[in-house]
């Protein structure tokens, strides 16, 4: 899996591409933890090209997730292949993940909290 | 069409083997895609439980995919060379919403048309995962 990084209005957005697996779940969770060293909570995952997750993926994106809400800070996910969205759907992790359609969308969504 | 047999050490780098291997045999027979991501996933699920709950990440034990495709059925048995994951599998909890693992055998009941699980003469356990191709497409035609 390939997991490019860009930083836009204090969000830093991390592009996955490939299979979401236990090995792969496994550097995206390093990568976070990277981020983490340099303070930053405030994580959006582009799922967009993501072409295969599985429970060891889902698993990584839930340990995310938990490591960022005890720093207090915020993840949202987007752009989820239908495919990917059913899995979120069946296993019921979609309603514990903020998931926007776009990934401007959910970009919009952080600008909307800090000027709200 | 034979079966396609392979055999992988119990480590993290052959999921991503299992994966292409799986891919390969399901492009070879022209298997449309939702269907190749739905047996992945299922497969993978399966592979993953061997890998770290039966053979507990061992590389000296192997784990056996056979794989059937034919224009009725996709199947696949998966086994491991662990002990007891048989009782493992019956008496597991349900994930609560933040558990980080246990959604496996949920998502693999879901996509095919049948999965079981037993045990081996040696202990392993083998689960056999079958996708009915002519029921879905009955289904597909009266939707």
């Amino acid at each position: 899996m390939e997991i490019t990084l860009r930083e836009e209005a204090n969000v830093t957005i991390l592009s996955l591409k490939g299979r979401l697996d236990m090995a792969t779940g496994s550097a995206l969770k390093e990568q976070v933890k990277k981020l983490f060293e340099k303070e930053k909570t405030a994580i959006h995952l582009n799922l967009g090209e993501v072409e295969f997750i599985n429970s060891s993926g889902l698993g990584a994106l839930v340990s995310v997730m938990k490591e960022i809400r005890l720093r207090k800070g915020r993840l949202t996910l987007s752009d989820l292949a239908s495919y990917v969205q059913e899995i979120f759907e069946i296993t019921q992790l979609s309603h514990i993940f903020e998931i926007f359609t776009t990934e401007v969308e959910a970009l919009n969504s952080y600008q909307a909290v800090t000027t709200g | 069409m034979p079966a396609s047999e392979f055999t992988y050490p119990s480590v993290a780098a052959s999921e991503e083997k299992m994966l292409d291997d799986v891919k390969m045999v399901l492009q070879e027979n022209g298997v449309d895609e939702y269907l190749q991501d739905s047996f992945m996933l299922v497969v993978s699920e399966a592979f993953t439980n061997a890998l770290v709950h039966g053979n507990e990440q061992n590389p000296q034990k192997t784990i056996k995919l056979v794989l059937n495709v034919n224009k009725e059925v996709l199947s696949a048995d998966i086994v491991d060379k662990g002990r007891g994951g048989l009782d493992k599998v019956e008496h597991r909890y349900p994930p609560t919403m933040f558990s980080e693992g246990g959604r496996g055998v949920d998502i693999m009941r879901h996509f095919a048309s049948s999965v079981r699980f037993t045990e081996t003469q040696y202990g392993g356990l083998k689960v056999s995962i079958r996708f009915d191709l002519i029921k879905k497409n009955k289904e597909e035609r009266l939707t």
